[in-house]
């Protein structure tokens, strides 16, 4: 306790002895000016710099690494390198291939089927529409004046948990890439704060370069949990505490590795769908005009035209034989519904057949076969074809 | 709302940009309580009752305290029960209300259904304080008819469960069967019982009000909009620093002249304390979780840094606090007062605390101290009160046995060391280098109890401090290069190499370092540690 008598002091030389005896880092008007502007510079360059010094894996059948899902900054710098007649193959894990390898996917087989044509995979991990219309939003604005297959999903109509209409908090991927204020999603409860935050990441370059080293180097933690991260044996250890951080920074973006066990035609989940025993379901199928997945999906086909891109969209195909049998007419309803959509807003779209059962993994991902076999004829499709010569 | 949010950021703009188009006219008063009530009520708007109530007592009591004559008036009680000679018409009308008031509150607490009987219980009490100091017409009771409502508030929001707990332990240690009930239960209409955010802060801040009018020290705020913004001003609402009456209410007369150089001031405040919230005390606050957690898991090296790690992460987060609040309230033409100074730098445990908190040492000192008899009635009761002003700081910082041992080896510490303090030897032989280094070790050993999450815990961790294994640590080089670094630079601030570090090229520097390094490294999150006091 200061028991020290309290000395009236006058202001202005109170505030002169606070600056001498406190060690703050009091500026004046031009220091600050020249902070600012400095510091704006390195914060405004950084990003752009490293894109000169970090090089960028490269190759056809490239595809976000499934640890990077959530580094939308290498998103953006990968469609950032197409070449001008590229074609960006777009959508969620279907497009990115959930159990098959890079050199399994729809863009690599279409790739072979149509071998002048570049189809690149600029799909991600994870992704619904609410969120594949804020990557292309945000981080896909390269993504222009240039010819996009972008891939409709209608797994994420088969429920309302699916579509994120429902009321019930729920976890989700990819919350950063979601409207946060409007349209409103009622079982998102971030706090405004956390959704701010993510407004302000979305528009500022260097908190989404941050957010790149953090997934390429850092193991997805920043810089600070990394150094404190332990090993998850009791008694812990913390294998990082004398790690140099720096040192970690190796300027190599990680890469798939090409014996990933949990993917590609030699991993266990690489089966058809029948044999993992799912059995048939019923899907509680939200009403299109209902839908914000939907709506959004719409949203998104908007915001890709306006870029002056030619879009054409393949609608599934939808696995439809893991749909028990009172649901089929429910689905075709649905799909009719969304052709008419597609029809009313001029978009070209291609409803590819069925694939035979066992090319699905599950109920929207095909097998290694059932790309190759949905590349083939898409290939021989007259208005795919029409649409690659246009 | 957090000072390092973005919602933070987005408020104070708002209130900023509302501030300067409405200087000019008289809203702007009525506009900074606006932003203050929506800044408190961010937490929970039930908060905002509390405060209200709070506010209005205090404004009312002074007022009344005022209508009181300068001396105790010579007219009987008997007329007076009657509502005849009253030294001031508005007491008799007081006194008419509330003993009105005070017989159908009690009424109410006899026929009311439970849940409401505390309520209603707690409002005769205070209609009959009022009633009774109405009746008494006397500056002094109007006193503690303030000092008791704002005591009882924290006692119960804050005390109550601890005291209870206590008390129902001993009734069962002696095997009787009456158990207190729970202080939760009292709440009216279901309502959570919670404690207040900055209740202790704002509360404080209140009654230095009364006080020091009391006192005769400053003059009545008449207009009950400014006042309920001095209590509540929203930069140092939820943990300080604790403003006087006297330096605070009369910034709020007129309407303030934000300079740019204001500007400047308070961003390069704002910066600073960001710095050491984001990228310090968070930092720091991770290690010393794993290690205060389970202290028993951990050898003697990992509880020493943890130790170390707290007292710097409770300066750099509490500090930091109230750099931010200093930096906002500048920003806007207000000039808070300065609560740290950096305290580990302290040659003696008496400097210690004329360096630390300082808005609450100095309360403590002019509110509790002082009027307990000071250092005027001779050496041994000075010396109990410096005790009973410590041990009562240490239980304003929160309720529980820590707080109390924590405030109780400070006690002892001041006591012990006092005459040494003063002696020609440790003045002016000992090196400050020593000096500041027992000091600082001192203050980590009482931080241990402050921080342990039980007092069986502190145990462990000084026990196997002293006979424990050295084993790794495990502390990340990097957080003990930021503390090395911070540790250095005050060191060089106080040495020849002062210019340099004052140097305009330096500074800015400085601060381009730190505003790149708070987007690089900042993890965000983190709530400040004072604001569960």
């Amino acid at each position: 306790m200061n028991t020290r008598p309290q000395k009236n002091a006058e202001p202005e030389s109170q505030e002169e002895k606070e600056r001498v005896v406190a060690n703050e880092v009091r500026l004046n008007r031009k220091q600050w000016l020249i902070a600012l502007l400095s510091s704006g510079i390195i914060l405004a360059m950084l990003p752009i710099l490293w894109t000169r010094i970090e090089p960028l894996p490269d190759g056809n059948d490239y595809r976000l690494p499934y640890e990077l899902s959530k580094d939308y900054w290498l998103y953006e710098r990968m469609t950032g390198t197409l070449e001008s007649n590229d074609i960006a193959v777009v959508g969620d894990s279907v497009v990115w291939g959930e159990y098959v390898r890079p050199d399994g996917t729809l863009s690599h087989f279409l790739n072979q089927e149509l071998s002048d044509e570049p189809f690149i995979n600029a799909g991600v991990n994870g992704l619904f529409p609410l969120a594949l219309e804020g990557l292309i939003k945000h981080y896909g604005k390269t993504i222009r004046n240039r010819k996009v297959l972008l891939h409709c999903n209608l797994l994420w109509l088969s429920s309302p948990e699916a579509d994120l209409s429902s009321s019930k908090e729920q976890a989700f991927n990819h919350q950063s890439l979601v409207p946060q204020f409007v349209p409103r999603i009622l079982c998102y409860k971030a706090d405004i704060d956390e959704r701010l935050g993510i407004v302000f990441q979305n528009h500022l370059p260097i908190l989404q370069w941050v957010n790149h080293l953090k997934n390429a180097y850092f193991d997805q933690q920043d810089i600070y949990q990394w150094t404190l991260a332990d090993d998850g044996k009791y008694p812990q250890g913390y294998l990082n505490s004398y790690r140099n951080p720096l040192r970690q920074i190796t300027m190599t973006i990680p890469e798939e590795s090409p014996n990933d066990p949990d993917r590609g035609p030699t991993s266990a989940r690489h089966h058809p769908w029948s044999s993992t025993g799912i059995g048939t379901q019923v899907f509680d199928w939200v009403k299109p005009e209902m839908s914000l997945q939907w709506k959004s999906f719409q949203r998104l086909m908007d915001l890709i035209l306006k870029r002056n891109n030619d879009l054409l969209v393949i609608l599934g195909p939808f696995n439809r034989h893991i749909m028990a049998s009172e649901n089929q007419n429910d689905f075709i309803d649905l799909r009719k519904r969304i052709l008419a959509d597609f029809k009313n807003k001029s978009i070209p779209v291609i409803n590819p057949e069925l694939l035979p059962s066992k090319l699905y993994g599950d109920a929207s991902h095909p097998l290694t076969a059932g790309y190759a076999l949905l590349a083939k004829r898409l290939a021989n499709h007259p208005e795919f074809n029409s649409w690659l010569n246009r | 709302m957090l000072f390092h949010t973005w919602t933070f950021l987005l408020f104070f703009v708002v209130v900023l940009t509302g501030l300067s188009i409405l200087k000019k006219t008289t809203l702007w008063i009525p506009w900074l309580l606006l932003a203050s009530y929506v800044f408190y009520g961010w937490w929970n708007p039930f908060y905002l009752l509390l405060i209200v109530y709070s506010t209005a007592l205090d404004y009312f009591v002074v007022h009344w305290m005022d209508k009181c004559p300068a001396k105790p008036c010579s007219i009987s009680l008997g007329e007076r029960l009657k509502g005849k000679g009253f030294y001031n018409r508005t007491h008799s009308r007081t006194w008419i209300a509330t003993a009105c008031l005070t017989f159908a509150l009690a009424t109410a607490a006899v026929l009311s259904p439970n849940q409401l009987r505390p309520l209603f219980l707690g409002g005769f009490i205070l209609m009959f304080l009022i009633a009774l100091a109405s009746l008494l017409e006397s500056r002094r009771t109007w006193l503690w008819v303030s000092m008791l409502n704002n005591l009882s508030l924290l006692a119960f929001f804050k005390y109550a469960d601890f005291f209870i707990g206590n008390l129902n332990a001993t009734l069962e240690r002696f095997q009787w069967t009456f158990r207190v009930p729970e202080a939760y239960t009292l709440m009216p209409f279901q309502l959570d019982y919670l404690l207040p955010v900055g209740i202790s802060f704002y509360t404080f801040q209140s009654m230095s009000y009364t006080i020091d009018f009391y006192r005769g020290h400053i003059e009545k705020e008449t207009c009950f909009i400014r006042f309920a913004t001095f209590v509540s001003f929203f930069p140092q609402l939820v943990a300080g620093p604790i403003e006087r009456a006297g330096n605070l209410l009369p910034q709020f007369k007129n309407p303030p002249k934000v300079t740019l150089d204001d500007l400047a001031d308070g961003m390069s405040l704002f910066l600073v304390g960001l710095f050491k919230k984001v990228a310090l005390a968070n930092y720091l606050s991770f290690y010393v979780e794993r290690i205060f957690s389970n202290p028993a898991d951990f050898n003697s090296p990992a509880l020493l840094l943890g130790t170390f790690a707290f007292a710097w992460q409770i300066y750099f987060d509490f500090s930091g606090y109230t750099d931010m609040a200093r930096g906002v309230a500048r920003m806007m033409g207000f000039r808070l007062m300065l609560n740290f100074n950096n305290p580990y730098l302290a040659i003696s445990l008496g400097d210690f605390w004329a360096r630390w908190h300082i808005s609450l040492s100095t309360w403590f000192r002019d509110y509790v101290y002082i009027p307990l008899g000071g250092n005027r009635k001779g050496p041994v009761r000075m010396y109990f009160y410096l005790f009973i002003t410590f041990v009562i700081s240490g239980l304003w910082h929160g309720a529980a046995w820590t707080f109390i041992i924590w405030g109780t080896l400070h006690a002892f510490g001041i006591i012990l060391t006092r005459n040494l303090e003063r002696s020609e030897w440790y003045r002016n032989r000992m090196p400050r280098f020593c000096k500041q280094l027992f000091v600082f070790c001192f203050v980590c050993f009482a931080w241990i109890f402050f921080r342990a999450e039980s007092v069986q815990d502190a145990w462990i961790i000084i026990r196997s401090i002293f006979t424990g294994s050295w084993t790794d640590p495990e502390m990340p080089l990097l957080m003990l290069l930021l503390m090395g670094g911070v540790w250095t630079y005050q060191h060089l601030f106080e040495s020849k190499f002062r210019p340099l570090l004052q140097s305009g090229i330096f500074k800015t520097a400085l601060a381009t370092l730190m505003i790149v390094y708070l987007f690089l490294f900042s993890s965000g999150g983190g709530e400040f540690i004072y604001f569960q006091f």
